[in-house]
């Protein structure tokens, strides 16, 4: 597990809060802090203020109360600097369509006064990143919603940010590129030593990318740390054993091993949850035998997210509904991920 | 900032060029104006069937030989209103879109995101400009130029051009970062630019108004515009006391455009605040 010190601490908040119209708080209160080069994500359902934070971090929501510092300045007094050692993905698709791929990003390059021969090298080798250098030269009309989300991806990247703000970044998108999106990022934290701050609803998203995750909802977080910790803490492994000859009830035993809790008995079936399998599987099957019983079959299963979740929250992440398109804009961004 | 707006506006004009449905819609509106509305609307033939006698323009025309030579001018201020108003689309579109959203993430003044607003339109509605003046020179009895119009007159009509247009465009785009819909924008223009052109000397001269509308038109920046524009249009070289009123007329119009660039900038800084 990493360790996580205050000191490198790269985006550090406390008590942040956003009140939109002296009435609506959107965020109430939230602490956290992000260590350098981590993966950090804030997971939760649509309107529980992931975005609203993300949005005061990168200093496009003024701060209604509380701090916040990234990379060392501070957001509400310094909040040029924070721009400048900062990159946004954000979650609508703002590539110009009516520019070539190669053509937005020179227009970012120069934006961040990056010129020259030193735009031209950073254009390639992040274009060669994503698997688009043949298509940069086309309009990115013509590009499918998975490229523009990869050009997206490196536009934000063309001053080498220390600190990468992704706001839902692969929402439209369909499983495989999903994947291949997750597979860009996860190499731009490792390979780059890559800071990221990203929001996601998918929960298998925040499982497979994040080192650490806040869950958050109704603006506040109601528990974070690494997915295994949560898992471990809310969820806990399930192992099923069903044993092949009729014994007397073993719930007793099983219960009395080191670390189970819980076990419940179908036949000569038991679910035995324990908070790592790993380490109480070997004294599980070593006692069975013991007893001169036999496995006909065994099996275990993680524990998801979604039981956290719904451990935490209360209600589970599918029973979210889908983000409404309540406007016309919202069609045309949607139509722009097809 | 000189070099973000620069590319800002790059960026709008490279667009605007690659659509040729953008820029033909504002250079048909001029053409129609001057050749169907300054055909068959001609103050010289009604004159002559109430007179019973050929006659030329009156003197309120400011000595114009034709009325398109009259009209050339209010055409051009046509295309300046409305096209600053409705130029706005394009940054209310970048707004709701999230393009503007990713511009103020990035380390740019905001300044320069008014700015190159401000210069693609202004810049855009200038080569519909210059286009309009050329066609007019080849419409049948259209815009004639008198022999001492030279390099110096032509830039001395499009200096009052621009700085109406600078003026307009300043608060226009204001208004377009203010707005958050097409919808407001487009209700907004409708309701400013005809009353805008009517109230100003673009078709008719003042002189021919009621008084009240005539000391609204008199203080009316596109009246200026016109009448420092047409100056030079039909008389080519100015006297001195011409030189003088072109003088007035032109400080008037720097003024309007520096009331309205620090207007526009507050409101423009105003409203890309954060949220």
């Amino acid at each position: 597990m990493r360790k996580v010190t205050r000191v490198s601490a790269i985006i550090d908040a406390k008590d942040l809060t956003k009140v939109y119209g002296g009435k609506v708080k959107a965020v109430d209160h939230i602490t956290f802090h992000v260590t350098e080069g981590e993966i950090f994500g804030f997971l939760g359902p649509n309107g529980a203020g992931k975005t609203t934070t993300i949005k005061m971090l990168n200093t496009l929501a003024s701060i209604t109360d509380g701090t916040a510092t990234v990379a060392g300045h501070d957001v509400k007094k310094d909040p040029g600097a924070v721009r400048k050692s900062i990159g946004v993905v954000p979650q609508e698709l703002t590539a110009d369509d009516e520019l070539s791929g190669t053509e937005n990003m020179m227009l970012m390059a120069k934006l961040h006064q990056v010129n020259g021969t030193t735009a031209k090298t950073r254009i390639a080798n992040l274009l060669r990143l994503v698997d688009l250098e043949e298509a940069a030269g086309r309009k990115v009309k013509t590009f499918s919603g998975g490229m523009r989300r990869r050009l997206q991806l490196v536009m934000g990247l063309l001053h080498e940010p220390k600190v990468l703000f992704l706001d839902e970044p692969t929402l439209g998108l369909d499983v495989q590129t999903r994947s291949r999106m997750w597979h860009y990022i996860k190499a731009l934290n490792k390979d780059r030593g890559l800071t990221v701050f990203m929001t996601t609803h998918y929960l298998d998203e925040a499982d497979s990318l994040c080192d650490r995750i806040a869950i958050v909802d109704h603006g506040a977080i109601r528990v974070s740390g690494s997915p295994s910790e949560l898992k471990e803490a809310h969820g806990g492994d399930i192992v099923t054993l069903t044993l092949s000859n009729e014994t007397a009830d073993l719930t007793p035993f099983f219960s009395g091993i080191e670390g189970v809790q819980g076990v419940t008995r179908e036949g000569n079936t038991y679910r035995i949850k324990l908070p790592k399998t790993e380490r109480a599987l070997p004294a599980i099957v070593a006692g069975v035998v013991q007893k001169g019983v036999g496995i006909s079959e065994i099996s275990f299963s993680k524990p998801t997210l979604d039981q956290v979740f719904l451990d935490v929250v209360g209600r589970s992440m599918r029973d979210e509904e889908a983000p409404e398109s309540d406007s016309a804009w919202e069609n045309i961004r949607m139509e722009r991920t097809r | 900032m000189i070099s973000e707006t620069l590319a800002l506006t790059f960026r709008a004009l490279k667009k605007w060029v690659r659509n040729p449905a953008s820029v033909m819609p504002g250079l048909f509106t001029a053409m129609f104006y001057l050749f169907l509305f300054g055909n068959s609307f001609n103050p010289t033939a009604l004159l002559s069937q109430s007179t019973g006698a050929s006659t030329s323009l009156p003197t309120s025309f400011g000595g114009a030989p034709t009325y398109i030579t009259y009209l050339t001018s209010g055409v051009i201020c046509v295309i300046l209103v409305f096209n600053m108003a409705f130029g706005g689309i394009d940054l209310v579109l970048d707004r709701q879109l999230g393009y503007l959203n990713s511009l103020l993430t990035a380390p740019i003044p905001r300044a320069a995101i008014f700015l190159s607003g401000v210069a693609q339109n202004l810049v855009k509605v200038l080569i519909l400009a210059v286009l309009t003046f050329v066609v007019a020179l080849f419409i049948p009895n259209g815009l004639k130029l008198p022999g001492s119009f030279s390099i110096i007159s032509f830039l001395g009509v499009f200096l009052a051009f621009v700085l109406l247009g600078l003026g307009l465009s300043f608060i226009f785009t204001a208004l377009a970062l203010t707005v958050r819909s097409i919808d407001s924008l487009v209700a907004i223009v409708n309701f400013l630019t005809l009353p805008i052109m009517f109230m100003s000397n673009t078709f008719f001269p003042a002189s021919s108004f009621p008084s009240w509308l005539m000391d609204i038109a008199n203080v009316n920046p596109v009246t200026k515009a016109n009448d420092a524009a047409r100056l030079l249009i039909v008389n080519g070289s100015l006297s001195s006391s011409q030189l003088a009123t072109y003088g007035w007329d032109v400080a008037y119009l720097t003024v309007f455009a520096s009331l309205l660039g620090m207007l526009g900038y507050l409101a423009a800084r105003r409203a890309l605040r954060p949220e």
